[in-house]
C-alpha cells in the first residue's frame, strides 16, 4: 500500500516538512526555509532538467540553432608561435557539414549561402569553417560557431526597401 | 574525571545566586578614576606628568609628528583600493587542478561538491575573516576537464560553466557569509563547539543580481530558466546537452541546498553531537520558526 504525504507525516510525526525534488519524481525529505526556490517562484515548475523547445528555421528566418549532431568537428593543431603547447595540442577547430542536405536550414537559405559565401564551401559542397584564435579547443569551437552563425546571418540579411523620401530625393537629385 | 578546580566551579555555579547588575564588580585596578589627582599622592603635578603640552593642557593633535609631514598626509588617495574593505576575494581554482584531483583520488564525484568537499582536500587556504567569499573556478584547463559532477562554487565565469556542463555535470554558484563559511570550511570543528548550526545569510546588495541570474547559474535564480540558459550555452559552445534525466547519478546531479542551509542534510537549528553521535533538534515553535525563517 503506497502512503500518501499527509500518512507519512503522522506516522513519523518528523518536523521537516516534506517537500518536491527539483526533478518532482520522488518524494524527497528536505529542509524549505522561508526563502527556498519554491517560495520565491511560486509559479514555476523549478525543472532544472526541463527540455527545452528548439526553435524552427522558416524562409530567411534563421532561428540560430545548430544541430550538432548534423556538423562534423575535428580537430587539430595550430599554427603559429607558442612552443610546447602548440605543437601538442589540438587546439585548431575545422567545423564542417554538407550544405546541400542540411535540413536544418531552409531552401532559400542554402540558397542565399551558396552564392554569397562560395569561397567557403569546398568542391564536393562542404561549407568549412576553421578557427585557431585562442589557447583552447573550447574556446574556439565557440568562435567556430559564432562564425557560421554570422555565415548564415549575413546571408539571410535581406535590406529593407527604400523609404519613399529616398526615392523622391533620387529621383529629383537624378533630374 | 574533570579537574578539582572545574568540580569547584561546577559547585559554585550551583550553590551561587543568578549574575545580575546587582552583583557584579570589577576587579580591582580594572577601572581608572576619571578624576583629576588632587591631595597627598594625587598632588604636586597632580597627573599631568612634567612640562610639555601634556601638563601645559595644549595638546597635539593625532598622528601630529611634532613638524614633518605626518604619516597619514603623505600619501595620496587611490581609487583602486576604493572600496576594498567591502570587497569580497576567491581562492582560485582552475579547472586542470580539479580534474587531477579528482584523477588522483583527492575529491570525491560519487557526492556532490561543494565548499565543505573541496576544502577537505585541505588544498586550499580560505580565511573569511580575512573577506574571503570562498572558491572561484577559472578557464585554464578546460579542454581537460572530463568529469561528470555536481559543483557548488562562489563565482565560475561562463566557459567554466560550459565546461561543466558538456560533461554532464551541473554547476551552481551560492553565497556563504563569514559565519556561514567558517562552518563549512571546517565542519568538525565547529560541530564540536556545541553551537546550533546557523541559518545561512542572503548575499549582500551588490552580490543578489549575480546569484539571482540564471547565466551564472546562480542558487537563488529559477531552474527553469536556468534550464533554458543550459540550453543556449550548449549552443553557443557548440555542444550536445546530455540529458540529465537519462543518468545513472540523475539524483545527486540534482541534490541542492536550500539558501539557508549549509550542509547537505543537516538543518539551521540542529546540534550536532559527535560525542554521542547524536542530532539534538529544538521543539519550542519559536525557534522552529525562526530557523525555518
Amino acid at each position: 500500500m503506497l502512503l500518501s504525504r499527509p500518512n507519512i507525516l503522522r506516522s513519523l510525526g518528523r518536523t521537516v516538512a516534506p517537500c518536491r525534488s527539483l526533478h518532482n519524481t520522488a518524494w524527497l525529505w528536505c529542509f524549505r526555509s522561508a526563502v527556498s526556490l519554491d517560495k520565491i517562484y511560486p509559479e514555476s515548475d523549478l525543472d532544472l532538467t526541463k527540455p527545452q523547445q528548439i526553435p524552427k528555421t522558416k524562409g530567411h528566418n534563421f532561428s540560430g540553432y545548430v544541430p550538432m549532431d548534423k556538423v562534423q568537428v575535428t580537430y587539430s593543431r595550430s599554427s603559429g608561435p607558442g612552443g610546447q603547447n602548440v605543437n601538442k595540442i589540438n587546439t585548431k577547430v575545422d567545423l564542417r557539414f554538407h550544405l546541400a542536405s542540411a535540413e536544418w536550414l531552409s531552401p532559400e537559405l542554402k540558397e542565399k549561402l551558396a552564392t554569397k559565401h562560395k569561397t567557403s564551401i569546398t568542391s564536393d559542397g562542404f561549407l568549412v569553417i576553421r578557427s585557431d584564435k585562442t589557447r583552447s579547443q573550447q574556446l574556439n569551437l565557440a568562435e567556430a560557431m559564432d562564425k557560421l552563425r554570422h555565415l548564415i546571418y549575413t546571408a539571410a540579411f535581406v535590406p529593407p526597401p527604400p523609404a519613399v523620401e529616398d526615392i523622391e530625393r533620387a529621383r529629383r537629385s537624378h533630374c | 574525571m574533570a579537574s578539582q578546580g572545574t568540580e569547584k566551579a561546577l559547585a559554585l555555579l550551583r550553590r551561587l545566586p543568578r549574575v545580575s547588575l546587582g552583583n557584579l564588580k570589577p576587579n580591582p585596578g580594572a577601572v581608572k578614576s576619571a578624576r583629576r589627582g588632587r591631595g597627598i599622592y594625587g598632588g604636586k603635578t597632580h597627573g599631568a606628568g612634567s612640562k610639555g603640552s601634556g601638563q601645559r593642557q595644549n595638546f597635539m593633535r593625532l598622528g601630529f609628528e611634532t613638524g614633518n609631514t605626518p604619516f597619514y598626509l603623505r600619501f595620496p588617495y587611490q581609487n583602486y583600493y576604493k572600496g576594498h574593505h567591502m570587497r569580497l576575494s576567491y581562492a582560485p581554482l582552475c579547472m586542470g587542478k580539479l580534474q587531477r584531483m579528482i584523477d588522483t583520488s583527492r575529491l570525491r564525484t560519487d557526492v556532490p561538491v561543494d565548499i565543505t568537499q573541496l576544502s577537505a582536500t585541505q588544498l586550499f587556504s580560505i580565511n573569511p575573516m580575512e573577506k574571503m567569499g570562498g572558491i572561484m573556478l577559472k578557464d585554464e584547463g578546460i579542454d581537460h576537464f572530463q568529469a561528470t559532477l555536481n559543483l557548488e562554487v562562489q563565482w565560475a565565469t561562463e566557459a567554466v560553466i560550459a565546461s561543466v556542463e558538456r560533461n554532464g555535470g551541473t554547476i551552481t554558484v551560492a553565497y556563504y557569509d563569514p559565519i556561514s563559511l567558517q562552518a563549512a570550511l571546517n565542519p568538525m570543528a565547529f560541530f564540536k563547539r556545541g553551537v546550533a548550526i546557523p541559518r545561512r545569510m542572503l548575499p549582500p546588495q551588490n552580490l543578489i543580481d549575480y546569484y539571482s541570474d540564471p547565466k551564472n547559474r546562480g542558487y537563488l535564480a529559477d531552474p527553469t530558466e536556468v534550464a533554458r540558459e543550459r540550453f543556449v550555452l550548449a549552443q553557443k559552445y557548440g555542444y550536445e546537452l546530455p540529458d540529465i534525466r537519462s543518468s545513472p547519478n540523475q539524483e545527486m546531479l540534482l541534490e541542492r541546498k536550500d539558501p539557508r542551509q549549509i550542509f547537505y542534510g543537516l538543518q539551521p537549528g540542529w546540534v550536532v553531537n559527535l560525542e554521542d553521535k547524536v542530532i539534538l533538534k529544538p521543539t519550542d515553535p519559536e525557534l522552529l520558526e525562526h530557523y525555518a525563517s
